[in-house]
């Protein structure tokens, strides 16, 4: 859970964000560190993805404050945008790219080339560990809904960010594919990056992170460690706090 | 106390295995219009304010009417008068109408659909409901409209006063009659373009037709075919109202149209069975590896080329809008100074294509994409460019196929065609953006059939690109009779300054962060 020897890389306080009448998230507070993976739990419309979007720099926020990374989302977008990388909930692909079309996008815009030499023998490892290889050069339009969670997957980790957010990564996604994204979540964690992953799985939620914040109407109803949502009593547990 | 079906109890295992029973034909009709009711409630039900529909449609009612009346009221209408000039072309223009629906149909994949494919899936939707819904939505075009307009008004001048409540019965009635058969016409080269090899015949049949009509006009001939036009019955019948003819020319027509209506839901089915050729090719096609660009526009514009011409609607669409407008003026014999109001025709037909909802190429890819490190500036100029691009090759078409008839231009005809083509391109890019950054919709284009928003508000969009452009082209057009080349060009500086000032304005207006986040939203829920 929380280790009060480090500084937060992902620091919310009081998030708000409205679209028009509708508030999709009241009330957020969380903390994430460094080498540490957060599970987002909570039903449909608990302002997981939203949150998740602030965080991207993608959504800004209505009230309340969001840092990832020491930068401010509100104040320095571009920074968030440069330190995360993001796995929308929904498809998150361009559909008539290729996957090797995506990768090169966001190598450009993330300067890997200057900043990675390999990159491209990184990226073409990562497709092939997602069994995405074959299909590197195919337009993501006629993908099945688990292809596209895979390569929206690789294309979040493709830069090695400092902080990882998975929104939903596996939805619809093949055993193989679970594999893979664990994989992805556990090598982030050991090269210190701070992994946030959204799902409505708690199952794989408290197997691939070591602690869970739990979201309801838009608010956080609490947040605690991993193992105490596992088995029964943890599924007793995640009812009560939806309820 | 009731206990489950046993899984030895042979009466459940028989109403299991039975097929479940087949609607009748006449059953099956009733409930395609009774589904099509149901559609169109839902889509009315999604529409954002329904008082400017109610409006809308009031407009547009009275304005139809103004349009079929006022007219016969003028001085010299009627065939006594000046009327009858306009009289004797209104067989041709009767018969112009039917290839106008039909080309409008087919491009668009066999018509526009009431409720768009994915969501449709899961409904059960019959190929019959499909092609009622194309029907009803077809008059939902801006080019339907001003044919249909320009139908009753010079049927309404060409007959005069004396006959103008008997005639707009008849052009009523002939206008639902050729949006059925074009329909119909539609749904059968829909229907060929997806067997193999389809495609190309289409193609080939497409150069034929034209090379036909394109010798009957070089030959003279194109004339007196239209004057064998079998429309020319109706319009004798609009002036000779007797009752032997008049009556059975009424329900004549009124019989024709329910044949052609039903006539048409056969082909519909017969194409729904077989699989869009063109959309799986996109969708199962491979493209080599290329260098990475050398900056973030280029690997942008590259990625937002990409999503455009990959997309068969676009590709299609292209086609139509520069060859169409270019066959007209060839068979037309236009000349330079007309020409130039043929790229404003071209880019407002082409920005609805996708330009009015620009964002949504992105589809569900939107939210990554503002996910990436780069300027939002930077993002909106590669679109602003693709689309500018996309126009722009399709006023060339136009005009290079338009020019092989009308020969060399002075230099004033040439320098009004390149600020004509410059000053309606920023306009219609500047207004497309600005559409896209203010009314985003959630849209999938990957269907032929797909609009990048919903039908009602694409006819709003098109009545006003359609308005500024014609009226830019027909301003070029006047200068392009100056003695100095400079002349038209000078015009075309403040125009476009205007243009690009109002294109700069919405920049601005996408760097704000609320703003961009509105629009991936909502265009990532397509």
């Amino acid at each position: 859970m929380t280790s009060p020897h480090a500084e937060p890389v992902v620091a919310v306080e009081g998030l708000h964000v409205r679209f028009g009448e509708v508030e999709a998230v009241a009330g957020v507070s969380l903390e994430a560190y460094a080498g540490q993976s957060t599970a987002l739990l909570g039903r449909n419309g608990a302002g997981k993805s939203t949150t998740m979007r602030v965080l991207a720099g993608v959504v800004p926020p209505t009230d309340g404050r969001a840092v990832v990374a020491g930068h401010d989302v509100r104040r320095e977008p571009l920074r968030v945008k440069q330190s995360v990388g993001y796995c929308p909930d929904v498809g998150g692909l361009v559909p008539r790219a290729t996957p090797w079309e995506h990768v090169q996008l966001a190598a450009r815009l993330r300067r890997l080339p200057s900043s990675d030499p390999d990159w491209e023998a990184r990226a073409r490892d990562l497709l092939e560990r997602f069994e995405l290889g074959d299909v590197a050069h195919r337009v993501t339009a006629g993908f099945s809904h688990g292809m596209g969670r895979r390569l929206s997957v690789v294309l979040a980790a493709l830069h090695d960010p400092a902080v990882l957010l998975l929104d939903e990564p596996f939805d619809g996604v093949d055993p193989i594919g679970v594999e893979a994204t664990m994989a992805v979540i556990a090598d982030a964690r050991s090269r210190g990056a701070c992994v946030l992953v959204s799902t409505h799985l708690r199952e794989l939620a408290v197997e691939a992170c070591t602690s869970v914040s739990v979201l309801r109407r838009g608010a956080q109803v609490a947040t605690m460690a991993a193992s105490e949502m596992t088995g029964e009593d943890g599924a007793r547990a995640y009812r009560g706090l939806l309820d | 106390m009731p206990t489950g079906a046993s899984s030895t109890d042979t009466s459940v295992r028989v109403a299991a295995s039975r097929p479940a029973p087949v609607d009748g034909p006449v059953r099956t009709v009733a409930r395609a219009v009774a589904d099509v009711g149901h559609l169109l409630r839902f889509r009315l039900g999604s529409v954002r304010r329904p008082w400017l529909a109610v409006v809308g449609i009031a407009v547009w009612l009275l304005a139809s009417g103004a349009v079929a009346v006022l007219p016969a009221y003028a001085p010299g209408a009627g065939p006594n008068g000046d009327g009858l000039d306009v009289l004797l072309v209104l067989p041709s223009a009767m018969a112009g109408f039917i290839v106008l629906s039909a080309v409008a149909a087919a491009a668009s994949g066999g018509g526009r659909e009431l409720l768009a494919r994915d969501p449709a899936t899961i409904h059960p939707v019959s190929p019959t409901t499909d092609h009622l819904g194309a029907l009803v939505l077809a008059p939902l075009n801006i080019a339907w409209m001003i044919q249909a307009w320009a139908l009753l008004g010079a049927t309404s001048y060409a007959v005069g006063s004396e006959y103008v409540w008997g005639a707009q019965p008849i052009i009523a009635l002939w206008l639902v009659l050729g949006t059925a058969l074009g329909q119909v016409l539609a749904w059968i080269l829909e229907g060929v373009r997806r067997v193999p090899h389809g495609i190309s015949f289409i193609r080939g049949l497409n150069v034929v037709v034209f090379g036909v009509a394109l010798g009957l006009q070089l030959a003279g001939e194109l004339a007196s075919v239209f004057d064998r036009v079998p429309t020319r019955y109706l319009v004798v019948s609009m002036v000779e109202v007797t009752p032997d003819r008049y009556i059975p020319t009424l329900v004549g027509l009124a019989l024709a149209c329910v044949l052609a209506v039903a006539l048409g839901a056969v082909p519909a089915h017969i194409a729904a069975h077989r699989v869009p050729r063109d959309e799986l090719r996109v969708e199962a096609g491979s493209y080599a590896a290329r260098p990475l660009p050398s900056s973030d526009l280029v690997v942008s514009v590259r990625t937002d080329r990409a999503s455009v011409w990959r997309a068969v609607p676009m590709r299609r669409g292209l086609l139509v809008l520069a060859l169409g407008p270019a066959a007209v003026a060839l068979l037309g014999d236009l000349d330079w100074s007309t020409m130039t109001i043929l790229p404003g025709l071209v880019v407002s037909g082409g920005v609805l294509l996708f330009g009015v909802n620009v964002w949504c190429l992105d589809g569900r890819g939107a939210l990554w994409r503002e996910s990436l490190p780069t300027s939002p500036t930077t993002a909106f100029d590669a679109r602003a460019y693709v689309l500018a691009e996309f126009l722009l090759t399709a006023s060339f078409l136009t005009v290079a196929v338009a020019s092989l008839r009308a020969g060399p231009p002075t230099p004033s005809q040439l320098a009004a065609m390149l600020g004509a083509t410059l000053v309606v391109t920023l306009q219609v890019v500047g207004a497309g953006m600005r559409w896209s950054t203010r009314k985003p919709y959630a849209a999938d284009l990957r269907s032929a059939r797909a609009t990048p928003a919903p039908p009602a508000v694409m006819v709003g969009y098109s009545a006003r690109l359609a308005l500024v452009t014609t009226i830019t082209g027909l301003t070029f057009s006047l200068f392009s009779q100056a003695p100095d080349p400079l002349v038209p060009l000078l015009l075309a500086v403040p125009m476009a300054a205007w243009s690009t000032a109002r294109l700069l304005r919405v920049r601005r207006a996408w760097s704000d962060p609320v703003v961009r986040a509105r629009v991936v939203t909502t265009v990532a829920a397509a």
